[in-house]
């Protein structure tokens, strides 16, 4: 059997020093492996053609780096933990494939920032206060003018979505595709391109795969529930103008849809904070980031449209630039080089996954 | 050999229903009452309930019975169980005879029982004719020297020496080398205390000394050995390490504990780069080249070593070759050279090419840490070996990795480390002075690998340590101290008893061909001068009846005690006359 579609027969360059390089992501133990394949035979997303985690874990003990960026798997598991109960030797196979995600999405982003930010928690912060101060900076610059303020934000926001998606994500996205189709030599036809497409869709918006996983119906529905919240509260503001409208079921849209952001995430933050759980139990910086900020994000939008409602937005200008700080550190940070890019990693992985079958 | 008729006992059991519902036992009871020895004949239920048995004794005093015979199952269920029936009634044991008509008979042929019935009324038949001849035996008891010479003072050598003069017992203890310890004296820290086997010996060496009444001889061999289990003469050959001079000294011991222990296996000639690349060197010589190296870092011919390949199994699980064994310690010791050489040594990394770990019990603990430690592991099996390959200066092996979906991996090796295994020591001289019996692995073999692990088919003689077979230190003291046990409940009584079923000479017909000396496997054979004629004699004390010297014996002057060329002839012909 072929490993990961490496293509020819070269022989591999062991690197045990790449544990240390793993370990900066996050990872927990994985040396200790002995092989038994427990992990992999209680895993309910392994099957018999497809079988992880031991393999990756033990590409990771070797450091077949090349193998490691050619594998769709890592995104193929969404962590319900059960490897790494069931470990006899405490590997914590579910962190490994956790932490193989986090050095992918560093590997697949072509400015590097990503490893930058997820390696180091000092780098992180500093750019959470730079960008905080560039907003005070910006905020001082119109003498705090609302008007002018709401109007950069909004503004903003579609420029944002706009550059980032073309100059971070879609070059990602296609390196990505570069390291796990076209470097391995796998030959796809391009109909099956068009012919696959639905499964990209289909697994972004459902997420559907993780339903495989034992006794994560429950996860699965809330974090269902989130995307779509989040989505439609993205579309409420950016194209719906929710500030700016005078629209009662716009405004009534997009106060459910932040309530729906911040109530559900309020659970997610609960979960990484007691570390009760397997999946939340070695949490790293970028997951907890990633939670808090989607918490903020819904609730200072939720706070922002009631203060325009009550009419005491003008008296509390803070509650805007709060969310202004908000909205530029997820847009400028989270999104393009933190944890939000698995939404477009995952769903694009089951999609490769499908041209390469 | 005229003799007086008897009066016997003869018991058809119906074993519930395991005999009796396939063999007619009331016909076979009628078949044989007629019998001209046979006084009274009865079937029974259960022969072996203690009813029957009180039954049996009642009979056998009552009716003043000579011997009794029984049929049912196995003897090797139940021979001693009547023979101590016959002991209470004040008959000696060697009396009984027993017949098997269940596991022979009724189990054999349940298919036909008529045929069954036949061949039971022939077995007991063949029985009654054996007991014509059962006569009263004795045991023999000879008396026992209540000391032992233990051979070896390796660390099993000196526990089971300290074990025995503990128990009041008078030790020879025999090293051929200048110095005792063995191989554990020449061994840095060992796994899991840390403490080295020099020092662990030399503990053991002044505890040994505190007892008065052990004797060490060094420098020392054994020579020659006469007697047999309680009267053991050995000649030892005691050379003087300063003059050379060689003295001759006799002792006299009641049992012997072999601990000569083993050698280890040397790789041929290119088996795995061995001699043909200087980077290839075996598991004691790296551990001798780690103990001894104090820098911070590991040299080899004067080169840094930072990658070690360890290639296992050496010598060990070989499928072309005789070694079938696994060598049990190898595994553990490797490991444990290798974490030492990464605590030790800065920049080392270690790669581990192996067919399965057996770091079996507590030693599971040391494979779990240099896993943590980041050493790596290869596996493939016997169909698979690493193979070690020389490219200019470099020294490279290769293998199809198991673990990773048998990828080939391909590895530039500092050194590389033959795990080498325990072979049984080339010098057999002392092994071969007692006859001791070799396994297939040629290591001294035990009687009973389970139920009787340090015993020896030679009467008196036990073994200790990896001269049985590969052991680890914790193994071969636990051996040791069994050894050291045995040994001393055959001489703690002061006298040994023999069982009486030997060979004997006729010394009309003997006249030494030396036929019966050259089948006999136990050294049992004498070669005496009786009345100004050479014959054979049966040492009584070692013979074990087993009969090999019967059939070897031109004159027919051999016969077997309770199995006489007459009795079995007798019995022969009951098995062959047709019933009527």
């Amino acid at each position: 059997m072929c490993l990961c579609g490496s293509k020819d027969n070269k022989m591999s360059k062991i690197n045990p020093a790449f544990n240390k390089e793993l370990e900066k992501f996050g990872s927990v133990n994985f040396n200790a492996c002995y092989n038994c394949g427990n992990c992999t035979a209680v895993c309910s997303l392994s099957t018999e053609d497809n079988s992880f985690p031991r393999e990756m874990v033990r590409l990771s003990a070797l450091g077949l780096e090349d193998d490691i960026q050619a594998s769709l798997k890592p995104w193929e598991c969404y962590y319900c933990g059960e490897c790494s109960t069931h470990c006899p030797q405490e590997a914590n196979p579910g962190e490994l494939m956790m932490s193989l995600r986090r050095y992918l999405t560093a590997k697949y982003d072509w400015t590097g920032l990503s490893g930058l930010l997820y390696k180091s928690l000092p780098v992180s912060l500093a750019a959470f206060v730079l960008t905080f101060v560039a907003v005070l900076f910006f905020a001082n610059s119109v003498s705090y003018d609302l008007e002018k303020l709401l109007h950069f934000g909004h503004l903003f926001e579609g420029i944002a979505i706009g550059t980032i998606g073309l100059l971070i994500l879609m070059p990602n996205v296609a390196r990505m595709w570069y390291l796990t189709i076209l470097k391995p030599g796998i030959k796809v036809p391009v109909s099956k391109y068009a012919k696959s497409i639905g499964e990209l869709f289909v697994h972004m918006f459902t997420q559907k795969r993780a339903l495989g996983c034992d006794d994560n119906q429950f996860r699965w529905f809330e974090h269902f529930i989130l995307v779509i919240g989040y989505l439609s509260l993205l579309f409420t503001t950016v194209a719906l103008n929710w500030f700016g409208t005078s629209s009662l079921f716009v405004v009534i849209l997009g106060y459910v849809m932040s309530a729906i952001v911040f109530v559900v995430t309020v659970d997610f933050v609960g979960s990484r904070m007691k570390k009760k759980k397997e999946v939340s139990k070695h949490s790293q910086p970028s997951d907890i980031f990633f939670v808090v900020w989607l918490f903020f994000m819904g609730l200072s939008a939720f706070m922002v449209r009631l203060f325009i409602d009550l009419d005491i937005l003008d008296s509390n200008k803070w509650m805007y630039i709060f969310h202004l700080t908000v909205l530029v550190q997820w847009a400028l940070i989270i999104v393009p080089f933190g944890k939000w890019t698995h939404f477009l990693y995952r769903s694009f992985a089951m999609y490769f996954a499908k041209l390469k079958n | 050999m005229e003799k007086k008729p008897k009066k016997i006992g003869v018991y058809i059991c119906h074993c519930g229903g395991n005999i009796s519902d396939y063999v007619d036992v009331e016909k076979v009871r009628q078949a044989v009452e007629g019998d001209e020895i046979v006084f009274l004949s009865k079937t029974t239920m259960f022969a072996c309930s203690d009813a029957n048995q009180r039954d049996m004794v009642d009979d056998i005093k009552a009716n003043g019975l000579d011997g009794v015979v029984v049929a049912s199952c196995s003897p090797k269920l139940h021979l001693t169980t009547f023979r101590n029936v016959s002991e209470r009634a004040d008959l000696n044991k060697y009396t009984y005879v027993h017949a098997n008509i269940r596991e022979q008979a009724s189990w054999a042929h349940s298919d036909n029982k008529m045929g069954a019935t036949e061949k039971a009324i022939h077995l007991v038949k063949a029985a009654i004719a054996k007991s014509h001849y059962a006569e009263a035996l004795e045991t023999n008891k000879i008396k026992a020297v209540k000391a032992v010479a233990v051979i070896g003072a390796g660390v099993a050598g000196i526990k089971a020496a300290i074990s025995l003069a503990e128990k009041n017992t008078e030790v020879v203890l025999i090293e051929r080398e200048s110095e005792m310890g063995g191989r554990v004296a020449q061994w840095g820290p060992l796994f899991s205390t840390q403490e080295t086997g020099r020092e662990m010996i030399d503990r053991l060496s002044s505890q040994l000394k505190q007892h008065k009444n052990i004797n060490l001889l060094t420098n020392s061999e054994v020579v020659e050995n006469k007697g047999s289990v309680g009267n053991i003469a050995l000649k030892i050959r005691r050379k003087d390490p300063e003059t050379g001079a060689e003295v001759m000294t006799e002792i006299t011991v009641g049992s012997v504990l072999m601990a000569t222990g083993f050698d280890y296996y040397t790789p041929q000639q290119a088996e795995f780069g061995y001699g043909t690349s200087d980077k290839v060197i075996t598991l004691p010589e790296f551990k001798k080249m780690i103990d001894s190296q104090t820098g911070a870092k590991l040299t080899h011919n004067g080169r840094e070593v930072k990658n070690i390949a360890y290639i296992y199994c050496v010598g060990s699980r070989q499928t072309e070759g005789e070694n079938t064994y696994c060598s049990r310690n190898c595994c553990t010791s490797t490991i444990h050279a290798a974490v030492t050489a990464r605590q030790k040594f800065s920049h080392i990394q270690n790669y581990h090419f192996n067919r399965g770990l057996r770091t079996y019990g507590k030693q599971e603990i040391l494979y779990a840490d240099s896993l943590r430690q980041g050493d790596i592991y290869f596996q493939s099996y016997e169909d698979g070996l690493p193979v070690v390959s020389v490219e200019g200066k470099k020294t490279i092996v290769k293998v199809n990795d198991i673990l990773t979906n048998n990828r080939e991996i391909e590895l530039e090796a500092d050194l590389v480390v033959l795990v080498t295994g325990m072979v049984p020591r080339a010098d057999n001289s002392v092994g071969s002075l007692f006859k001791l019996p070799k396994g297939r692995d040629k290591f001294y073999n035990e009687v009973h690998m389970k139920l009787r692990p340090v015993e020896t088919v030679i009467d008196g003689i036990t073994i200790a340590g990896a001269c049985q077979g590969p052991k680890n230190i914790a193994e071969s003291v636990n051996s040791a101290l069994s050894a050291a046990t045995k040994s001393y409940s055959i001489i703690s009584k002061g006298e040994v008893e023999s069982q009486p079923l030997v060979a004997t000479i006729d010394p009309a017909k003997c006249s030494w061909c030396g036929a019966c000396e050259e089948a006999c496997p136990f050294d049992a054979i004498l070669k005496v001068d009786k009345d100004g004629k050479t014959i054979a004699e049966i040492n009584n004390t070692v013979c074990k009846g087993c009969g090999m010297c019967a059939p070897v014996c031109e004159p027919d002057a051999v016969d077997l005690i309770a199995c006489s060329s007459a009795e079995i002839m007798s019995m022969i012909d009951a098995l062959v006359t047709p019933n009527p």
